[in-house]
């Protein structure tokens, strides 16, 4: 059952949505005068879709810096507050996920690790690049699943997922899968009781 | 009634169940846009004291945050469901975090924008049902580092120093200087 004054489609407070957003009934993307126009500002990829999202899920602050390649997905009757969620490939959220105020996942680390790499890396990125393109990185998906509760100030790192039902401290930084049901705290993040 | 603050950047206003010394500092309405206490009294804040522009008090229909005199809360995010109380003197870094409760729903609960319906608060895990709720203390001259946590529960002593982006989940004795993820006794300051 609907709530009357529910709008028929999701919308973003700040704006019109790219043309590569889907929005599912009820939910909004929302944010102060400074946060709430910036959601879309490094939202570039040429995924179609590549940002989608449930219904009633409510997204307040949060930023969506999606590369060329990146892709964003967000079940129903999520919450995230001021969070970063920075793609270069996949990042997949299921329902009922909360994601805390200034947490950050990503699905890259954005640049080569090797020395000589990230050499060319820089140069590449530089306002001298002339177009010269730039050496491969990793990227690895990321899978949230159902019911999962991260942190303020949380930290989820490439390749992870965290299993349904997971409770993932404030200031934690997961570097690695976390079971269902899991309570996990720390740098590197670890099993908690 | 309500006031506003001058030259306030956030169109808001400042509740009318806080008690403020008229010294205390207020960098903008918009710390208050998740105030929602019900008590007389939802924050204290002391003579001197500043609560400056960016910081967020998430405050629960229960919840009483106190700040003591001089206290100085820069951009930090204060969650409190039942009790927070700032000492006198304490500093509290940008972006630190500081909670009395697992919540952090705030919009969720209260229905936000959307008015949607709910499903209830994800069931964050065993410690949900036990402490989900309990006060923080942060003593008299107590500085917390940025990007800090300090987890519901905590109590950090008198003059002690949380070093920057530790999250604190155990007390901490006066004089210490911890750090780390989670926080551990580094050392103690001299007296």
């Amino acid at each position: 059952m609907a709530a009357r004054d529910s709008p028929p489609t999701g919308y973003w407070t700040h704006g019109s949505l790219p043309p590569n957003v889907r929005i599912g009934s009820g939910s909004v993307i929302t944010g102060d005068d400074v946060t709430g126009p910036l959601a879309f500002k490094r939202f570039t990829t040429d995924r179609h879709p590549g940002l989608v999202i449930g219904a009633r899920s409510r997204l307040d602050g949060v930023l969506f810096n999606v590369g060329r390649q990146g892709y964003v997905e967000i079940g129903d009757d999520c919450y995230a507050e001021d969070a970063f969620l920075i793609s270069e490939c996949s990042i997949v959220i299921g329902h009922r996920v909360v994601i805390g105020w200034h947490a950050t996942i990503v699905d890259s680390d954005f640049h080569p690790i090797d020395p000589a790499r990230r050499i060319a890396d820089a140069v590449a990125c530089s306002p001298l690049a002339n177009g010269r393109p730039r050496p491969p990185f990793v990227s690895r998906p990321v899978v949230i699943e159902d019911d999962v509760w991260i942190g303020p100030n949380a930290t989820i790192l490439k390749g992870v997922r965290i299993a349904a039902g997971a409770m993932v401290e404030p200031g934690a930084v997961v570097t690695q899968d976390v079971p269902s049901g899991a309570r996990v705290l720390g740098n590197p993040a670890q099993i908690v009781p | 009634m309500t006031r506003s603050l001058p030259s306030d950047w956030y169109p808001g206003t400042v509740p009318d169940n806080i008690r403020v010394d008229a010294t205390a500092y207020f960098g903008s309405s918009y710390a208050f846009t998740k105030f929602r206490s019900r008590l007389a009294v939802g924050l204290a804040i002391g003579r001197g004291a500043s609560l400056c522009d960016g910081a967020i008090l998430d405050v629960g229909e229960a919840g009483c945050v106190t700040i003591g005199e001089f206290a100085l809360i820069t951009s930090a995010l204060i969650i409190c469901d039942r009790e927070v109380r700032i000492g006198p003197y304490a500093m509290v870094s940008w972006n630190a975090v500081i909670m009395d409760s697992y919540r952090f729903l705030p919009s969720v609960i209260s229905g936000g924008t959307t008015s949607r319906p709910f499903t209830g608060p994800p069931s964050p895990g065993p410690r949900e049902s036990a402490d989900r709720c309990r006060p923080v203390y942060v003593g008299n001259n107590a500085w917390i580092g940025f990007d800090a946590c300090i987890l519901p529960g905590v109590t950090i002593g008198e003059g002690a120093i949380v070093g920057a982006r530790s999250v604190v989940i155990s007390d901490v004795p006066a004089y210490a200087i911890v750090g780390g993820n989670p926080a551990r006794i580094i050392r103690y300051q001299c007296p």
